[in-house]
């Protein structure tokens, strides 16, 4: 039934698709050729190569003031998500509560509803009684937007999960202490340490509640980057860029090595 | 052993729960639970509180209940505009993410290869993990007087100065398209892939042609698909605040914008309280359709 030889829609297809993942693509690219690029200001084409704007970048203190510290929430929030996100996830997969549906959409929630109003809402609640902006609210805000990442990855374990494991092995004789830590708890480990890795990235990168939440002089490294970038684009900008991108590649062939990337696709 | 399927043993120490149907296991939910309620819930009730307050009530004892707040917003154009700003940038953002993201999760869903469909998903997934602000820095790298696309067409010699890419709707709107269509294509991918392609075989066996089949099958059997994305990138890009403050400068004016600005410089927060309870509002309508249509997708699946 095909024609052989040249498809016109085939091609068009293929075509429309190859430029779809070049839009994709091509702002890493252009972030990569600025950030070795010489001249002082953004400027195209490229005249040469020099890794003095990654120097800039790692002989700025503020930028690594910054850069400590998101990574320090950030740890600390792969901590605390995937210790609620994962036991959130147990319970509402085998805790028979009522309304499961309705809880488990509640607790995916703060990835649909605007993190510009968390932190906004959390920036009023603090300004209440007029207190300084602790740097653990900034790490609960961010565990907050973190969890769902967790829940989800962990609900996508626990779905494919067989219970007859369990109960063959409570069955057997051991205690529920020993069923969690030598059935349950490496079954779930994948989705848990996925969601807690996706977790990481979103705060190191998560923006709109860290504008509200920093303290004055405890600014993560989005928020310095947003406020260098009001007024000067220069190769610094792109150098840290390609920081935090080399980071999240690292990030996704470990996703990849540790529970396969597949499981994303379910959102 | 029916009943006993869904009970797992647990190491809480555990009070008698409220009903015996519910297991203990149900208590795992607390932790999550109370940052829920300290962190989400009783914020938004306290940004709700304070836009119809007339001013702090911890610092000034005699607040009163008022609408002015909400009276300012709709007293002024200025506001409304920002608003249908905010609602116009967020649907061409949807439309275009859509146009840009169903062809790309269509080949996902049907490629065969495995090693291809692990490069796609990586072209995907990694500009979604890098941040909304080193993204947003890559869009004005490019779409600026002296950026990628009018240098080269500069140096082509194809125009005389440079086009206005940025500092408008438009830039901003290819930004938010680039930084959220991989949700519309991760949530596409998904439906599309589970419409049986023997479906379209049968209806070009009977003589459509390709784009029939696609148009008259595959298209509306992709609908709820098409819906969910839509609605998930249609929340996302109305809350947007970096790119178009980076991207539309200071000829875009966004909700989002408009209410740091009252926290930043104009100190409002009730002002600021009823901008939020009204991007809130708009934002909570989404949600809702969102769900209702990917509980329909799912049937008795949880939601995730």
């Amino acid at each position: 039934m095909n024609a052989p030889g040249f498809d016109p829609g085939r091609a068009a297809y293929y075509a429309l698709n190859g430029a779809i993942i070049v839009f994709l693509l091509t702002p890493i690219a252009i972030i990569a050729v600025f950030a070795l690029n010489p001249t002082p200001y953004i400027s195209f084409p490229p005249v040469g190569v020099t890794l003095r704007w990654f120097v800039k970048f790692l002989a700025t203190e503020d930028f690594m003031v910054a850069l400590w510290l998101s990574l320090r929430i950030a740890v600390v929030v792969l901590l605390l998500s995937m210790l609620i996100g994962g036991a959130c996830a147990l319970a509402l997969a085998r805790g028979q509560l009522p309304g499961a549906r309705l809880l488990t959409a509640f607790f995916m929630s703060p990835l649909m509803l605007p993190a510009i109003l968390t932190g906004l809402a959390l920036f009023q609640v603090f300004q209440l009684p007029s207190v300084d902006r602790p740097v653990w609210g900034l790490m609960l805000g961010h565990t907050l937007v973190a969890v769902p990442y967790v829940l989800r990855t962990t609900l996508a374990v626990l779905a494919n999960f067989d219970t007859r494991l369990e109960e063959a092995a409570a069955s057997l004789g051991a205690a529920p202490l020993r069923v969690f830590y030598e059935v349950t708890l490496p079954l779930i480990r994948p989705g848990v340490i996925a969601g807690g890795i996706f977790a990481f990235i979103v705060s190191f990168d998560q923006f709109p509640i860290s504008l509200f939440l920093v303290p004055p002089k405890g600014e993560t490294l989005p928020v310095v980057l947003f406020n260098y970038m009001k007024f000067d684009l220069d190769g610094a900008i792109a150098a840290a860029s390609m920081v935090s991108i080399l980071l999240a590649l690292s990030v996704v062939l470990l996703l990849e090595r540790i529970i396969g990337l597949k499981a994303y696709v379910k959102l | 052993m029916a009943s006993a399927a869904g009970v797992l043993p647990t190491a809480m120490p555990v009070p008698c729960p409220a009903r015996p149907a519910v297991s203990p296991v149900a208590w795992l939910v607390a932790p999550a639970l109370l940052l829920f309620v300290v962190f989400f819930v009783m914020p938004f009730g306290v940004m709700a509180l304070l836009s119809v307050l007339s001013g702090n009530p911890v610092q000034v004892p005699e607040v009163e209940l008022t609408w002015r707040h909400y009276a300012r917003f709709l007293g002024d154009d200025l506001y409304s505009d920002a608003l249908w700003a905010t609602l116009r940038i967020g649907a061409v953002t949807t439309a275009a993410a859509l146009l840009t993201g169903y062809p790309l999760a269509h080949w996902m869903a049907r490629l065969k290869s495995r090693l291809g469909h692990a490069l796609l998903l990586m072209a995907v997934i990694a500009p979604m993990l890098t941040g909304i602000v080193v993204r947003t820095f890559a869009w004005m790298t490019i779409l600026q007087d002296k950026g990628a696309i009018n240098t080269t067409l500069i140096g082509l010699g194809l125009i005389d100065k440079p086009l206005p890419l940025m500092y408008n709707e438009f830039g901003t709107v290819v930004a938010l398209v680039h930084i959220y269509v991989p949700f519309m294509v991760l949530t596409l991918t998904g439906v599309i892939g589970r419409i049986d392609e023997r479906l379209e075989q049968a209806a070009r066996s009977l003589g459509a042609s390709r784009l029939r089949a696609f148009w008259e099958v595959t298209l509306p059997l992709s609908m709820p698909g098409i819906f969910a994305g839509s609605l998930l990138v249609f929340a996302l890009s109305i809350s947007a605040y970096v790119t178009p403050f980076l991207m539309g400068g200071t000829n875009v004016l966004t909700l989002p914008m408009l209410i740091y600005q009252q926290v930043s410089s104009s100190f409002n927060l009730g002002f600021a309280g009823a901008l939020g309870v009204i991007l809130l509002t708009v934002s909570l309508v989404v949600v809702v359709a969102y769900n209702h249509v990917l509980a329909r997708l799912s049937g008795q699946e949880g939601l995730t």
